[in-house]
């Protein structure tokens, strides 16, 4: 891939993504009904594609690459294919990449949109300190753990509505147990809550350490965003755990907070002084 | 010397017919020695089950004679005196080789794709091979029927899925939770088919089940059968907040559950998944209830519906199995030096077939 850099390999493993989207399509009319190794193959390609633009640009900076938007969606995008790619795995798990896929294409599309990406051109750029690369890894992961519980969330609908209208589907479905895929959505939520609660924690220290005149309460957009998210979460959880809401409640709201992250996060972005000097 | 196939099977004939033919286990080596003695047959195998008699006879006669002498044969067996129209049937080469790989494959069973009758094939074989009577056409005939039994099995959707209410209702209950060592069970109404459904969850392992009828005695007795706990009939619902798959079979003219009493009782759950079978006519839950979150039901048409399904599916495989059963026949009697369906070395027969 010399001949390409970063950006081009990154825009081929969107590409990939799409191709696998358009045959999840196919994977879905069928109803899940057989192992299909097609689509595997399909991420598996895209994730070589995707993890060498990101060794690219890594090698070009000098650094870990999540310090800008477009690394950080890139590496949620990445951490999402990569949990899929090691679950996938086993044969009867495998028909996840049917749920990721369309979740994977709509993140690399949003990623490679203008104006997330200020360093593409740049040859080696300083490296943020040890608590910015800290925070936005934590940040970055905590958003594909959300990302995978919305795509569980997303197969728990699939599942119940067969269940209830289209029983036969249900039955010869590949799908897991609807008890398992609402314990899986919880789990994902879960996880991606304490990333972001540590993350966004380290983010605040790091901010106290270098004083920047934006980090007050109120002083940046990104800052409000972030705790309205924090927020959103800390509900589902509450929801979960405290008030019993399981199932199809709990599944629309982890892909209804998932998808308010994915539409107004380069927005909050774009808008902050901190994240967009 | 060719394979000859004659038979009875609940394509041909009704059970009244059947039942004289059939064997007894025990009497089966005696009655393949007594086939070879005759000569008849050079090698011999009895397959005898509730759906099907059939002698596979490899043979150095010609066809029409062996197959008049096997018939014969079959019937002094028995002493069947009464006439005989299209009851038996009789295959050659290459339909026999055919039939032995569809009888192996479940093609042609009455519940089609079923496995059991590929055990009852082994065992039969067994039989005559630990008996001596059979020889290289039928170990090979027979072998290569289990493999291509195995290959269906591996490579086509003729076996899958259940197609009776009761495990119908047990493949539910695995799509709805992790797993059944750890439900509860309730049968309300001791009907057959709720016995049956009970009994195939018990088997797949769920925890515990009580039984609550109108009629005590009969709750007791049931609940005796399955190894559960009988409760009285006013009480069920006292119970309802620890189970999680209900089956109803009363016969109450009304509904005994609707939306209106369910909502508490499932929070008195907290919204944990309830799997609700609704065998009776007429029917015991309110059809609302599936609307509510977290409950799944389930009436009779809907699980004989899916079992129906199921068997469509299965007969949508059936030209992948026959394409994978014609391309093995033909290997095999290319292999043993015969022709295949375009030029046997004789005329195949085949008198009221089973397929």
């Amino acid at each position: 891939m010399w001949f390409a850099n970063d950006r081009h390999v990154f825009a081929l493993a969107v590409i990939v993504y799409g191709l696998s989207m358009v045959y999840s399509v196919l994977l879905w009319r069928k109803g899940f009904r057989q192992d299909n190794r097609v689509n595997y193959w399909l991420l598996l390609v895209a994730f070589g594609l995707h993890t060498t633009s990101m060794v690219q640009r890594g090698y070009r900076l000098n650094h870990c690459p999540v310090s800008n938007l477009y690394e950080a969606t890139g590496f949620v995008c990445w951490t999402i294919v990569t949990a899929y790619l090691v679950v996938g795995f086993w044969s009867r798990l495998r028909f996840l990449g049917a749920f990721a896929s369309p979740v994977l294409f709509a993140i690399g599309v949003f990623a490679l949109m203008p104006g997330l990406d200020p360093r593409a051109g740049v040859s080696e750029a300083p490296a943020p300190d040890v608590w910015t690369s800290l925070h936005a890894a934590l940040m970055s992961l905590s958003y594909g753990a959300f990302g995978l519980s919305s795509v569980a969330g997303l197969m728990y609908l699939t599942q119940e509505h067969n269940l209830k209208f289209r029983k036969l589907q249900a039955v010869i479905s590949l799908l897991p147990p609807i008890q398992r895929l609402e314990a899986a959505v919880g789990r994902l939520l879960l996880a991606g809550f304490v990333l972001l609660t540590v993350g966004l924690a380290l983010g605040a220290y790091d901010l106290a350490l270098t004083e920047h005149p934006h980090a007050r309460p109120g002083g940046d957009l990104k800052i409000i965003w972030s705790g309205a998210v924090w927020a959103l979460y800390l509900g589902l959880v509450v929801m979960r755990w405290k008030f019993a809401q399981g199932g199809r409640r709990f599944a629309l709201g982890a892909i209804g907070s998932f998808v308010f992250v994915l539409l107004t996060f380069w927005g909050s972005n774009l808008l902050s002084p901190i994240h967009h000097p | 010397m060719s394979i000859l196939v004659i038979g009875l099977s609940h394509r041909s004939s009704p059970v009244t017919i059947r039942e004289r033919f059939a064997f007894a286990e025990a009497r089966v080596p005696a009655v393949l020695q007594m086939l070879r003695e005759t000569g008849i047959a050079q090698e011999a195998v009895i397959l005898s089950t509730c759906n099907r008699v059939e002698i596979y006879a490899a043979t150095e006669l010609e066809p029409r004679q062996g197959f008049a002498s096997l018939r014969e044969f079959l019937v002094t067996c028995h002493d069947y005196r009464e006439p005989l129209t299209d009851e038996i049937y009789s295959l050659g080469e290459p339909q026999s080789i055919h039939h032995l790989f569809k009888v192996a494959c479940g093609l042609d069973s009455m519940v089609l794709g079923e496995t059991e009758i590929l055990g009852q094939l082994k065992k039969a074989y067994d039989t005559a091979l630990q008996a001596g009577h059979t020889g290289v056409r039928l170990n090979k005939a027979f072998q290569r029927a289990f493999n291509v039994a195995k290959q269906v099995r591996s490579t086509t959707n003729i076996q899958r899925g259940s197609v009776s209410v009761g495990s119908v209702a047990v493949e539910l209950a695995e799509k709805i939770f992790n797993a059944l060592n750890d439900r509860d069970v309730m049968v309300i109404g001791a009907g057959d088919t709720s016995e049956k459904t009970a009994r195939a969850l018990l088997s797949r392992g769920a925890r515990s089940i009580l039984v609550s009828n109108r009629s005590h005695d009969k709750a007791v007795a049931l609940a005796g059968e399955l190894g559960g706990r009988a409760i009285r009939f006013e009480e069920w619902s006292k119970e309802f907040a620890n189970i999680d798959i209900v089956i109803s079979s009363t016969s109450a003219p009304h509904y005994l559950l609707d939306r209106a009493r369910l909502e508490p009782l499932m929070k008195a759950r907290r919204n944990r998944p309830l799997l609700v079978i609704d065998i009776a006519v007429p029917r015991d839950i309110e059809p609302e209830v599936n609307l509510m979150p977290n409950v799944y039901l389930y009436n009779i048409d809907d699980l004989q519906a899916i079992a129906d399904d199921y068997l469509k599916l299965r007969s949508e495989e059936i030209a992948r199995c026959e394409k994978i059963i014609r391309e093995k026949a033909e290997g095999l009697l290319r292999h043993s030096g015969q022709r295949g369906p375009e030029g046997a070395g004789h005329p195949a027969l085949s008198h009221k077939g089973a397929n």
